[in-house]
């Protein structure tokens, strides 16, 4: 009995000062490895082509159909525009997000595949009213794809012009 | 030769006829003034270490962007933004001991400081029963904590409390029973003549390297286990217990007062590091310090970065094992204090003096 | 009722000295660090010991039931990722699998493979969680890092396939969104070689740590009598020793194809469905999804991710279907009542956490004020689950 307890008090002895021992060798190899975190403001993360951030429409081929819109489960699209014949002059189309939960449902009914979710996540904003976002004003646009828009304005204004004479 | 080497200094550049008391207030006035700033300065760096050594082991960097250079003075912008907090007193708080409380753990952080040897010739005081007034002055905070997790009114703060009174009185006997053997081996309760003794071979005859190692190492490791505990280290870090007790004792501190907490828990921890050091690991004594001379200004400059060394890498291991090990549970703090390491303790203590008296009776 | 300590008579005394003491009842919670979330449990407590327990739930109500009968059917798919908010995809899969039943759909093959491999990883993301922020109640952070590290690899794997991390609306009703991106299945594999050195570093630092075992071994002991009475499922119910899969025992998808082991608590530290067994429990649970994943992985076959049927608007025939898959916490059911219009009439789920949950009340009374941390902490809840 007191063999049996005196080693029992041995082993929760040893058991405790090994496990430790075994514990802070993990701890001390972590520590001389190299850390896995990314610098955050520094370094971007790479999102993936998938990423489902910020919307952006590519308003020429949006035809008004208020697909999407009826799609989100929290009604956070709104979309105002006037029909010219087959000419569509926008007056709104506006995504509150405050409400969206960046669900993509949106996007998959579109007919014409021509709202999409970029890799814009940033919306720090000290106001309300800044989550709704205009996405015909083309906020919320990475580099690229606003260079994307203005070469598509550049080509408007040229058959504009090209038009007009 | 009574006094320091701050009344050293000021003796000598004083006009002469200087009254005696005048000397000794503006002695302890500037010791003080040192003190604090040096302890400032320490929790400042040990809270920084302590933020990248748990970054590093948790695979992330800790703190990068304050200052420049891996952060270094986050911990200054947020002992600015402590300073500047709202300081509240709670409406059912006692008022009395909730203002005592943090002052009453900052006095005897700070006056630990007043008895730890750091080079040659620098050491506010140099007492017969240095560590035992050590100790005693030590374990002062365990009043401060019962006063503060009191005086918060608050049900997690008591608890804290009261784990903290269970937990200091029953590491209290470990820990001093672990210094037994050193003291045996030195034949001195003060801390600079057990430096003094080790600074034999070159620097290197360190307690843990003397004929006795087989008592000092096992001693070191129980001195410093009940170290962690004294001081509220993971993994005896019960009365704080954040994941039980919110924060345990000081929840309801806020700004300075909360600043004073989070001090002391550095300061003990260095003080606590300091005395192993000292009295285990060579004090100021490092190898190669026999090739200055006596008089040198070196000795004492390399003799204090010495043993800052020492102690801040004891610091670190206590870091490093907060960041490795789970919590006990406060029963289970007990019973490694009473079961383990007292009986240890004493078994150390006996073997250490049968030791010590054979060797005196070669 | 408090303990009315009578000190020990000296021999002869008539003095007997009884000093009536009153519990302390505590609020632990709704802000505390140990309930995972907004969630109170008033505790009452004899000095350390605990004399009773109960728990207030609804700090995270969010009318998720009542909101499923005025979205469409898919619409509410987003809703499903925010119930419980660490196995998204084993939601949609609960949701996507009751909506199948009602329309009476066959899932295409390749479909039905990739939701397998989709639930199985995140199983282990959730248990990665589950078993870290266990440590962090115990007062151990860093694995907690170490398994968020690996969890975070799981998210960019979802991040990867579906867009998102947390909330992946990728399962769906008829299939799944998107097929896997070019190179997608190898990732998983490297991920799954890497995880399980990781898993070993996770067992000998947390689990195999004695400070551990000591504060979980023999704590919170629940038998499988009463697990079954409690209506507790998932992790729980096995660690109590009661051997009970959906996966094997109902199966659903291509679970029925696949070998894997239900590993079963047996009180290697102390008792059988103790806080270590629970622990332990999902520890093999990971190598069992491991070994699942890697099975998937070898037998994805080539086709369609998407039944033809199944469009944007669905229009399930009129009727009532419940169906119950094995979630991360345990059993996740979803009873769907359809009248064949493109809104439900009633979308009810059962889910594990809530009912898992109910036994605190069972388990704390007696335990220690340090083991209430304990106890909560390894039985995994997840608020938005309890609370809906
Ligand atoms: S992402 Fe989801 S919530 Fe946001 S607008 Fe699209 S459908 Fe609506
Ligand atoms: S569904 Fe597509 S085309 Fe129709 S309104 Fe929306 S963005 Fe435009």
């Amino acid at each position: 009995m007191t063999s049996s307890a005196f080693s029992r008090w041995w082993r929760n002895l040893s058991d405790g000062v090994i496990s430790t021992a075994r514990g802070m060798r993990i701890t001390l190899r972590t520590f001389l490895r190299k850390p896995v975190t990314v610098q955050y403001p520094d370094e971007k993360p790479d999102l993936g082509g998938r990423y489902r951030g910020i919307h952006y429409l590519e308003q020429d081929l949006c035809i008004y159909c208020d697909a999407c819109a009826k799609a989100c489960p929290v009604d956070c699209i709104e979309m105002d525009a006037t029909r010219h014949g087959k000419e569509l002059e926008w007056h709104a189309f506006t995504l509150d997000y405050n409400r969206c939960m960046l669900c993509e449902l949106c996007v998959y009914p579109c007919p014409k595949d021509c709202i999409h979710q970029g890799e814009e996540y940033a919306l720090v904003t000290e106001d309300r009213e800044d989550m709704v976002r205009d996405l015909l004003t083309w906020k919320g646009l990475t580099e690229e794809q606003k260079q994307k828009v203005a070469e598509v304005e550049a080509l408007k204004a040229q058959r504009a012009a090209g038009g007009g004479e | 030769m009574d006094g320091n080497f701050i009344s050293h200094l000021l003796s000598a550049s004083l006009p002469p006829g200087f009254p005696f008391w005048g000397l000794a207030l503006l002695a302890a006035f500037l010791g003080a003034l040192c003190v604090v700033g040096f302890v400032s300065i320490l929790a400042l760096v040990s809270v920084w270490l302590e933020r990248k050594i748990a970054g590093h082991i948790q695979a992330r960097l800790g703190p990068m962007r304050t200052g420049g250079w891996h952060g270094w003075s986050q911990t200054l912008a947020d002992a600015i933004k402590l300073l500047t907090k709202e300081d509240v007193i709670l409406r059912g708080a006692d008022p009395v001991l909730f203002r005592l409380a943090p002052a009453l753990v900052m006095g005897s952080a700070l006056a630990m400081f007043a008895v730890l040897p750091f080079a040659p010739g620098v050491q506010f005081a140099d007492i017969d029963l240095g560590v035992y007034f050590l100790l005693a002055v030590a374990s002062l905070t365990t009043i401060g904590v019962i006063m503060a997790g009191w005086g918060s009114n608050n049900k997690w703060s008591l608890y804290g409390a009261m784990r903290e009174a269970a937990q200091a009185t029953s590491y209290e006997i470990p820990l001093a029973l672990s210094l037994i053997p050193p003291i045996l081996h030195f034949g001195t309760f003060s801390l600079l003549s057990a430096t003094e003794q080790q600074s034999g071979w070159g620097g290197m005859q360190w307690y843990i390297f003397s004929d006795a190692f087989w008592v000092a190492i096992p001693s070191f490791f129980l001195f410093f286990t009940a170290a962690l505990a004294e001081n509220k280290r993971a993994p005896f870090d019960l009365p704080e217990s954040e994941s039980e007790l919110v924060a345990g004792f000081h929840t309801e501190y806020s700004g300075l007062r909360f600043a004073f907490f989070f001090l002391e828990e550095y300061a003990a921890m260095f003080a606590a590091s300091a005395v192993a050091t000292a009295y285990w690991l060579g004090g100021w004594n490092f190898p190669g310090m026999t090739f200055l001379s006596t008089g040198s200004l070196w000795l004492p400059i390399l003799g204090a970065l010495a043993f800052l060394l020492k102690a801040m890498f004891l610091v670190c291991v206590m870091i490093w094992i907060r960041w490795t090990l789970p919590r006990l549970r406060i029963d289970q703090v007990m019973t490694l204090g009473w079961k383990y390491l007292t009986p240890l303790a004493l078994g150390i203590m006996v073997a250490a003096a049968g030791w010590e008296a054979w060797r005196a009776s070669l | 009722m408090g303990l009315t300590p009578s000190f020990a008579q000296a021999p002869g005394s008539e003095v007997e000295v009884a000093v009536p003491t009153q519990d302390c009842s505590i609020n632990m919670g709704p802000q505390h660090p140990a309930t995972h979330g907004v969630m109170r449990l008033l505790l009452k407590a004899d000095g350390e010991v605990l004399t009773g327990a109960q728990a207030h739930l609804g700090y995270l109500h969010r009318c998720a039931e009542k909101i499923g009968e005025n979205v469409d059917w898919t619409q509410y798919l987003p809703y499903t990722d925010r119930y419980d908010y660490l196995s998204a995809m084993n939601n949609n899969l609960g949701y996507s699998l009751a909506v199948e039943k009602l329309m009476g759909l066959e899932v295409p093959e390749r479909a039905q493979w990739m939701r397998v491999l989709l639930a199985e990883l995140n199983r282990i993301a959730s248990h990665l969680f589950a078993v870290g922020t266990y440590g962090l109640d115990l007062g151990a952070f860093t694995p907690l890092f170490y398994t968020l590290r690996e969890r975070e690899e799981i998210l960019d794997l979802f991040q990867e396939i579906c867009g998102a991390r947390l909330t992946c609306t990728f399962i769906r009703p008829g299939g799944l969104f998107n097929d896997a991106p070019e190179g997608w299945l190898e990732k998983v594999e490297s991920f799954l070689c890497r995880f399980e050195e990781r898993w070993k570093e996770y067992d000998a630092l947390l689990l195999r740590n004695k400070i551990f075992i000591e504060r979980t071994a023999g704590i919170g002991t629940l038998s499988g009598n009463d697990a079954v009475t409690w209506g507790v499922t998932g992790p729980l119910l096995r660690a109590s020793g009661v051997d009970w899969d959906l996966r094997r025992d109902q199966p659903y998808l291509v679970y029925d194809q696949l070998d894997f082991e239900v590993p079963l608590g047996v009180g290697r530290q102390g008792e059988v469905g103790d806080c270590w067994d629970r622990t332990e429990v999902r520890m093999s649970e990971m190598l069992a999804s491991l070994s699942m994943i890697r099975q998937c992985l070898d037998k994805m076959p080539d086709g369609a991710i998407q039944h033809p049927d199944a469009g944007p608007v669905l229009r399930p025939a009129p009727g009532r279907a419940y169906v119950g898959v094995e979630n991360p916490r345990g059993e996740l059911g979803h009873w769907l009542v359809s009248d064949g219009t493109k809104h439900p009439v009633r979308v009810r789920m059962r889910s594990p956490s809530f009912c898992n949950l109910s036994v605190v009340e069972h388990l704390l009374p007696g335990a220690m004020l340090g083991d209430a941390a304990a106890i909560l902490g390894s039985i995994d809840i997840v608020v938005g689950e309890t609370d809906r």
